[in-house]
Parts: structure tokens; C-alpha cells; sequence
């Protein structure tokens, strides 16, 4: 009966394993399979994500191609819009422009003078500004200005007149004194 | 009964407590699931390692794919931006109100005894509401008439074109100047017209593509 109970001794090495065996659990699962197991979770996310990506970009690839198609219209009259801005300064190609479109518009004398410039607050046109010019006709016929305004109007969509005036000339009443506040939507260049 | 001595009694213990000894024997638990520890490890090692390998295939296959998907993507969102600056760009073209055809319908109005000698006009972005200022001279016998004449053919002119279309006198009075119309003498008077309209009624865009040759204020 003496042989079946536990020494002090052997209590003691009892304990001292279990606190071994702790020891080696504790170990094993936090500097081992712990990160061992992070690390394949971490994988297995990054080979979802990826494979999401890569499934999407088919989709991607489509909607692009057709965005491409369905886009070509927008793209040719924005391209075309686009040209009517030429390279260089605005206050370098304007005033001689409108100068030309007048003359072809049999009204010789035309100032255009620029009154400022100012960027839009829409951000679609952020690549775009907005310039004020005046144009004085001093010497026109009512008739001819008509034609020529809205021979303007037509040619220069982007082009709009906020202001126009008309007064006659008193030396001459045949001739009257044409002066317009044009806005127009340049592309910066 | 025959008597037993054991004279080897205490060596017997001896060995006996070697034997079941919590320390060895703690020892050889620990060992043993060490071991099982191990090869779980390496197991799971294993696994993970695999996945290190589809991962890099993975990799691979989108490293292939990512430029094309890429450049896609900036088209896409360049082509979006086209698409959204050229509706902008084309409700601002359709949104302009055309002077074009104002001023045709405004020579069509002007009879030859009602001249105008000023126009002033401009647009209100934010309201969209045009104003006219026009200044002019009328002659006849009935000198406000004529003004008058002319301010209802306006009226019924530009309303055919345009909404809210208001024309009324600022000013309208007679002048001592006596004036020859084909030879005639006739009493003057001067007026002041304010107008003032909607140009959004109809299509007014389209409508001033091209103006009327026809008739021209004779000034």
C-alpha cells in the first residue's frame, strides 16, 4: 500500500513535467504553427485577390473594347473640338483669326482685345478656360453684321456672344458701330 | 505453508522506483508528442508551401495579364473623361443663344418710318434671359404709332421664337424735329424699347444655323 502513493520527490517531477509540457505547447503554437499558419492564410488571401483580379480583368478588357466602340463618336467631336484650339497662346491666334473671319465677311476694320480669362469650375473641363474677348466692329452695315454674326455662331461652336451692340454712326447713319463680348472654350495647350 | 524470504527486497524497490520514476517517464510523454508535434509541423509545413507555389503561379499569370488590364483601364477612365467633357462641352453649344436670327427677325420689324439707332443686348448666363435695349425714331403723322407698330410686330415676332418675350417702352416721346419722308413733312418721335425674353422655346439652336438675307434695317 506504502509502494502506491507519491513521494515528495516524485511530486515534484510530476509538476516539473507538466510544467515542461506547458512550456513545449506554448512554444510550439506561438513560434511555430502560429506563424506557420498566419503565413498560409496570408497566401491563400493574396491567391484569392489575385484570382479575383485576374477574373475581373477579362471583364476589364471587355467593357473596355467596348467602351472603345461605343466612344468613337465622342472622341472624334472631341478631337474636333480640341482643334479649334490651336497651339500657342490664345492672345496670339484670336485677334488675327477674328480679323480674317470678318474680312472673309466683307467687314474690313475688326479689333478683338482679350478681358480676361478664367478656368472653369467643372471638372470635366479642367483641361479647358474660358476667354473673354471684345470685338469692336467700328464700320459695318447692319445687314453684313448679321450675316457675320451668325456665320460666327456657326463656325465657332464653342464660341458664344454674351454681349452685342449696335449703335450708328453719326457722321455716316448708312454705317453703324458693332461691338460684341465673346466667350469662347480653348483648350490649354 | 512454506515460508518465503525475499533477501533481495530493497534492490527490487530500488529498481521498481527507477522504473516509475514521473521525471523519465514525463520525459518520454514529452518526446512523444514532441515528436507528433514535429511531423504536424511539417505537415502543415508542406501545405503551406504548396500554397507558396500556387501563389507564385498565380503571380505569374496576373504579372501576363496586369500591363494589358492596366492600360485598359487608364483607356477606359481617359475615354470616360472624353465622353463626360464632350457632353459638357455640347450642352454648353446647345445651351448658346444664337444673335443670328435676333437680329434677322429684328430687321424684318423695323419699318422704314421707325428706324432704331441703338441696340444693346446681352445674355445672362445664370438666368438665361436676354435683354435687349433698343433705341430708334419714329416718323409720321402719328409718330407713336408707328413706334407702337413696331413694338407689336416685335412682339408677335419674337414670341413665335422664344418664351416669357416682354417689349415695352422705357421711353416713347415726341421731338419738335419735323422731318421729309417722300416729301411729305412729318412729326418725329423717339423711343426706347426694353426687351426682354426666354431664348429656350422650340429647338433656338438648331433655329439659328442660318440667317434670312432677306430684309435689313435701312439705317
Amino acid at each position: 500500500m506504502n509502494e502506491s502513493k507519491l513521494s515528495k520527490d516524485e511530486i515534484k517531477k510530476i509538476a516539473l513535467s507538466g510544467v515542461g509540457f506547458v512550456v513545449l505547447l506554448y512554444v510550439y503554437f506561438s513560434f511555430f504553427l502560429g506563424p506557420l499558419n498566419r503565413s498560409r492564410e496570408a497566401t491563400e488571401r493574396t491567391i484569392a485577390d489575385l484570382q479575383a483580379k485576374v477574373a475581373s480583368s477579362k471583364g476589364e478588357l471587355a467593357k473596355a473594347s467596348n467602351l472603345e466602340r461605343q466612344a468613337s463618336d465622342a472622341t472624334s467631336r472631341f478631337a474636333a473640338l480640341k482643334a479649334l484650339s490651336p497651339e500657342g497662346a490664345p492672345i496670339a491666334w484670336f485677334p488675327p483669326r477674328m480679323k480674317v473671319f470678318f474680312g472673309n465677311q466683307q467687314i474690313e476694320r475688326a479689333n478683338a482685345r482679350l478681358e480676361n480669362s478664367t478656368p472653369y469650375k467643372e471638372p470635366e473641363l479642367s483641361s479647358w478656360v474660358r476667354y473673354s474677348w471684345l470685338i469692336d466692329l467700328p464700320q459695318s452695315e447692319f445687314a453684313t453684321v448679321g450675316h457675320a454674326v451668325a456665320e460666327l455662331e456657326n463656325s465657332e461652336p464653342l464660341l458664344s456672344i454674351a454681349k452685342l451692340t449696335i449703335k450708328a454712326v453719326a457722321d455716316d447713319p448708312q454705317f453703324q458701330q458693332v461691338s460684341l463680348t465673346a466667350n469662347t472654350t480653348i483648350f490649354k495647350r | 505453508m512454506a515460508l518465503q524470504l525475499n533477501l533481495l527486497h530493497e534492490e527490487i524497490a530500488e529498481q521498481r522506483q527507477r522504473q516509475r520514476d514521473p521525471l523519465k517517464l514525463g520525459m518520454l510523454a514529452l518526446v512523444g508528442v514532441g515528436t507528433l508535434m514535429v511531423l504536424f509541423y511539417m505537415w502543415k509545413g508542406y501545405q503551406t508551401l504548396e500554397v507558396k507555389s500556387r501563389l507564385a503561379a498565380v503571380q505569374h499569370d496576373w504579372a501576363k495579364v496586369e500591363p494589358t488590364v492596366t492600360a485598359a483601364q487608364k483607356r477606359s477612365a481617359e475615354l470616360n473623361g472624353i465622353i463626360n467633357t464632350t457632353k459638357v462641352l455640347d450642352t454648353m453649344i446647345e445651351g448658346r443663344f444664337y444673335w443670328g436670327p435676333f437680329l434677322q427677325k429684328l430687321s424684318r420689324c423695323v419699318a422704314p418710318n421707325a428706324q432704331l439707332t441703338a441696340l444693346d443686348g446681352s445674355m445672362n448666363d445664370e438666368t438665361k434671359l436676354v435683354t435687349v435695349s433698343a433705341e430708334g425714331v419714329a416718323a409720321g403723322r402719328e409718330p407713336r404709332a408707328a413706334a407702337e407698330e413696331l413694338r407689336q410686330l416685335l412682339t408677335e415676332q419674337l414670341s413665335q421664337s422664344y418664351g416669357n418675350v416682354s417689349v415695352e417702352f422705357k421711353v416713347l416721346e415726341d421731338l419738335d424735329t419735323i422731318v421729309n419722308v417722300a416729301g411729305a413733312n412729318m412729326a418725329m418721335a423717339r423711343y426706347t424699347l426694353a426687351v426682354s425674353f426666354n431664348p429656350v422655346k422650340g429647338d433656338p439652336a438648331k433655329a439659328g444655323a442660318t440667317p434670312a438675307p432677306a430684309r435689313a434695317a435701312k439705317r
